[in-house]
């Protein structure tokens, strides 16, 4: 079912399991994203869509299967045919990779957005500081919120704070975003701005997993939507034919009530 | 007479200008739109008012008139060298302990929280002992640890702890217990979201911790730390079980002397409440500056007594309009 994609995939997901407690959230998920590819991820709440995110970047370990991304395993490293753990550091730094912009932005409370911005090239990636500075004016300016720089989140509306959010990830120039219910916590008039931000990352040829509720943005620009539910990927394929024409039942209800 | 009312209707959102406002202060356009009628008279306040001034007339008679008390002796000691020696003692006792107890409770915070079992097994047994043991035993302890050990890096024990060494040992000890805790409910404040997202960046598990959350945590650790000081401040006297020539150990050096027991206690409950009342007025300053509201943290002193001790009768002061 899954689209075979034309170049080498970024990431490989491979027979994933997650328990969280005694629950089994993720039974079993296969995925594979190719560079430049925009996926969607659709499903009932409690269906394993952010823990899949969480796993894929390793917030969350995973208890079985593999994720693999730019060629890395995510978590682990194998050394003579041996896995082997990963130590914070090595955790730390494929993290760097994988950018992640969260339902509740999640901004740094007592940094202003031009600090929340720089702080990872600075930190992280050891810029010096006017380059660390350029490189975040550069991400705001890329959300339109350049002039927003010296404000605190708190000064900031909701939309705004997530497009600060999304400008924090790619100052990082990650190879793959992941985008976990960015316009959920939103008021409706903040939503478009949002998507419209997303909308110009994926023009420029971001890799990006989004999980989302927002159908039309689903619709105008994944090239690939999957449908989750119960922990399984249960149909993957062009927004098209997944959105107007789905062969699974729970797919084609799930879709019924979002509408 | 007119005094301001708080029950002045809040400027509702219909757009139609507020019927009645009773504290032109409180007008949302600084118009003094003040409606002129009667007051209820407060009949329960004034009860309690001359209740209150009958007992502490009562109180002041029976202090001022007794001989016991012997007020010129109060006066005469009030201001003596080997009472201000006591207080500088205190206060190093207390300004130092609390800055190493910071220092210490910031560590055992952080192994609290580590991933690393063992360390937050050590921590939870580090403040479970020093705030589980009494202050005043733990004090005694540090005084004879001569009896445990004679000899510390080859030097003898009892030069090493004297009673101020012992005390400052003890109290610093006893606060971190205490500190730690508070430390541990701040880190625990920030919401979870915040090392994700440091994470999300690259962070390793400590440097999220350190950077990301610690700093966020100093406006919810201020408040209680402030009071933590403030006993700090109280507990110290303590120390005068061993000698420690703090406030308390100098009062009764004096007293010892020349048996003028109570006009030395209370030079000691005046100065203990001066220093306390002082570290107040620190801890009120330093709330405000770090406070969320930004606003709040420009407010001046004179805002400070107007609202506090003038309470709610600013009629003699300039009227001006207040954002509501």
């Amino acid at each position: 079912m899954t689209l075979a994609p034309a170049q080498a995939p970024l990431m490989v997901i491979d027979d994933v399991h997650k328990w969280l407690g005694k629950n089994h959230i993720l039974r079993g998920v296969n995925m594979t994203v190719a560079p430049g590819e925009i996926v969607c991820v659709l499903g009932p709440s409690g269906s394993g869509k952010s823990t899949l995110l969480r796993c894929i970047n390793g917030l969350e370990a995973v208890e079985s299967g593999t994720v693999e991304v730019g060629g890395d395993l995510v978590g682990y490293k194998i050394h003579k045919g041996q896995l082997f753990e990963h130590t914070e550091r090595e955790s730390a730094k494929m993290r760097r990779r994988i950018g992640m912009v969260f339902q509740h932005f999640n901004l740094f409370t007592h940094m202003t957005a031009s600090e929340n911005v720089s702080y990872g090239p600075r930190r992280v990636l050891g810029l010096s500081k006017a380059e660390a500075n350029e490189q975040g004016l550069e991400a705001l300016r890329k959300v339109g919120l350049k002039d927003k720089a010296g404000s605190y989140p708190a000064q900031l509306s909701g939309g705004q704070q997530q497009r600060v959010a999304i400008a924090r990830s790619l100052a990082m120039k990650p190879q793959v975003m992941l985008f976990d219910e960015p316009t959920s916590a939103l008021d409706p008039e903040l939503v478009g701005d949002v998507l419209q931000v997303m909308k110009r990352v994926a023009e420029e040829g971001m890799t990006m997993v989004v999980v989302t509720h927002e159908i039309g943005f689903a619709r105008e620009v994944a090239d690939r939507v999957i449908f989750m539910d119960e922990g399984r990927v249960i149909e993957s394929g062009p927004a098209a034919q997944v959105l107007d024409n789905p062969s699974h039942e729970r797919t084609a209800n799930f879709l019924r009530h979002v509408r | 007479m007119i005094v301001d009312s708080h029950q002045a209707p809040a400027h509702d959102n219909t757009g139609k200008p507020p019927v009645t406002v009773l504290d032109p202060t409180r007008a949302p356009d600084g118009h003094v739109a003040g409606i002129q009628a009667k007051r209820r008279k407060p009949y329960g306040q004034m009860a309690t008012g001359t209740l209150i001034v009958a007992i502490a007339a009562l109180f002041i008679w029976s202090q001022a008139a007794n001989e016991n008390l012997d007020w010129s002796s109060v006066g005469e000691f009030m201001f003596h060298p080997v009472i201000f020696k006591g207080i500088a003692v205190t206060l190093e006792l207390s300004v130092f302990s609390m800055l190493i107890s910071v220092v210490l409770a910031f560590g055992v915070a952080l192994m609290c929280q580590s991933q690393n079992r063992l360390a937050a097994v050590v921590g939870r047994l580090y403040v479970w002992f020093f705030r589980g043991v009494p202050l005043l035993v733990q004090i005694l302890i540090w005084f004879n640890l001569a009896v445990l050990y004679p000899k510390i890096l080859g030097t003898d024990t009892n030069q090493l702890i004297s009673g101020f060494t012992a005390g400052l040992c003890a109290l610093s000890l006893a606060e971190s217990g205490y500190m730690a805790e508070i430390i541990r409910g701040g880190i625990l404040s920030v919401s979870k979201g915040q090392t994700d997202a440091g994470l999300s960046i690259g962070l390793t598990r400590g440097q999220a911790l350190r950077r990301i959350v610690l700093p966020q945590t100093i406006r919810v650790i201020i408040p209680p730390t402030g009071n933590q000081f403030i006993g700090l401040l109280k507990a110290s006297s303590l120390v005068s079980a061993i000698g420690g020539s703090d406030l308390l150990t100098q009062t009764q050096l004096i007293y010892g002397q020349n048996f003028k027991i109570v006009p030395l206690l209370i030079v000691a409950t005046a100065w203990y409440l001066v220093l306390v009342s002082v570290a107040s007025i620190g801890q009120y300053f330093l709330e405000q500056k770090f406070s969320p509201d930004g606003a709040a943290a420009r407010r001046s002193f004179r805002e400070l007594i107007r609202r506090n001790v003038l309470l709610r009768n600013h009629s003699d002061l300039p009227r001006k309009a207040v954002q509501p």
